[in-house]
């Protein structure tokens, strides 16, 4: 039987795949967000 | 003057114009004008001392730390907010977004100013002043040496920016005819600033490259230059924000009520620009932490230290940036610019100061006399600055020129 294999995310890439998945996600949202519309009801106070 | 128009001036009549131009316009005795007079004088006084007695004289730079406030502050973080001129330039005239287009000529001139005070104090700084022309004129190129691409693109990118401005001042000097050559010659003046500003920017971080072992390891990384580069978008859209929010209120009568209004909308747009930038810049810091197993040197003073920099002055302005324009809210968004400039002296001073040579017991601190000489040379770009804008068509296009 195969033992188990702890394998540290510290120590190896996968901190840093796992940084860039989660910025490109994020930068998803972020051009999301700045792209979107003001709000109907801040619009309206603007105006 | 009618029929001088018909011949043309003559260089004298430029030379009598530009002289009469010279006389002081306005109310004299303000308080910036006193105390930025009193500065200047001390400077001058201070730097005829450096001059004679040489930079031991006034400043307490030594063998241990060669690289002091003059080129850590003038110089590297000046260089940095002048970066709005290329990130500006390259968004109206390559990609022709229009909507800048307003706040082009104000914003070279701040470049092209911050080059000629800032780039131009690094004169200053230098023990043996004389040899900074020896890159140019090919007495000792020294090709390998990062010094020489930053001294070769300052000079190169000074030209280019005063290529750029120089349609305004043919404008103000109503020289139609070298106007327009000179309009001909913006796009390549631009396309080969931008270039050269992309190379210099990092350029001045790969300088910190050669100084690994003097470097804290929470600053030193081999992505300097890049970091370098990417920040210089941000700090210059953020010192355009925060000139331009000035600007709009000792220039109001120049800019009038709908210049006003549309800098509002521009500012909307950079505030997003600079989110995203930010946004980009955060990801790399944490990258290179992560990368060069970092973690052990988050403690102390260093360690909270360096997350003030990276979260307080990186991250939380880039969310107030992207807040601001969300909900457009301009007083949030000029915090954030604030706090990004602070954010990017800190970085710099980091890197060239405060984490340098900073396991070493006798630490550099700048003189009294280092701060007044950086004071002087802020003012005297001020004083230049103000002096173009009360007389050259900046911000906006005269329908009549200055010289009839």
């Amino acid at each position: 039987m195969e033992s188990y294999t702890y394998v540290n995310i510290f120590e190896t890439k996968g901190l840093e795949y796992l940084l860039l998945i989660c910025f490109l996600v994020l930068f998803i949202f972020l051009v999301r967000y700045l792209a979107s519309p003001l709000p109907a009801k801040e619009q309206a106070g603007k105006e | 003057m009618h029929d001088e128009n018909k011949k043309g001036r003559s260089f004298a009549d430029i030379i009598r114009f530009i002289l009469q131009e010279m006389k002081p316009r306005g109310k004299f005795l303000t308080p910036f004008n006193v105390i930025s007079i009193v500065v200047i004088i001390a400077g001058v006084i201070i730097l005829t001392v450096r001059f004679i007695y040489g930079l031991g004289s006034v400043s307490n730079l030594n063998q241990e730390y060669p690289w002091g406030l003059w080129k850590g502050f003038n110089v590297i973080t000046g260089v940095a907010f002048a970066g709005g001129a290329y990130v500006l330039t390259f968004v109206v005239y390559v990609m022709g977004v229009e909507k800048y287009h307003s706040i082009v000529r104000v914003t070279v001139l701040n470049g092209l100013l911050a080059y000629i005070f800032y780039a131009g104090a690094l004169i200053l700084d230098l023990g043996r002043p004389w040899n900074i022309i020896n890159p140019i004129i090919g007495n000792d190129f020294g090709y390998n040496s990062v010094l020489f691409l930053v001294a070769w693109h300052f000079m190169l990118y000074m030209i280019a920016e005063f290529i750029e401005f120089s349609p305004v001042a043919a404008e103000w000097l109503n020289l139609e005819k070298a106007k327009k050559v000179l309009q001909m010659l913006t796009l390549g003046a631009v396309i080969f600033g931008i270039t050269l500003s992309s190379l210099h920017q990092s350029g001045l971080g790969a300088l910190f490259l050669m100084a690994k072992s003097k470097i804290h390891p929470l600053w030193y990384t081999e992505f300097i230059p890049l970091l370098f580069l990417v920040s210089s978008i941000f700090a210059g859209i953020s010192m355009v924000i925060f000139e331009g929010t000035i600007s709009h209120r000792v220039f109001r009568e120049q800019i009038g009520p709908d210049g006003k209004s549309s800098f509002d909308q521009i500012v909307f747009g950079l505030a997003k620009g600079a989110a995203i930038a930010m946004f980009v810049y955060y990801f790399f810091k944490l990258l290179v932490f992560i990368h060069e197993h970092h973690w052990q040197h988050i403690h102390g003073f260093w360690g909270f230290w360096y997350l003030f920099e990276i979260i307080g002055l990186v991250l939380v302005p880039c969310f107030l940036f992207a807040y601001g324009a969300r909900h457009r809210i301009i007083g949030v968004i000029r915090i954030a610019a604030i706090l990004t400039l602070i954010g990017i002296i800190v970085n710099r001073l980091n890197i060239s100061m405060i984490a340098y040579n900073w396991n070493v017991v006798d630490r550099y601190y700048p003189s009294w006399m280092e701060y007044v000489v950086s004071f002087t040379v802020i003012f005297a770009e001020i004083w230049v600055f103000r002096w173009i804008v009360t007389r050259m068509p900046v911000y906006e296009k005269h329908t009549k020129p200055a010289m009839a």
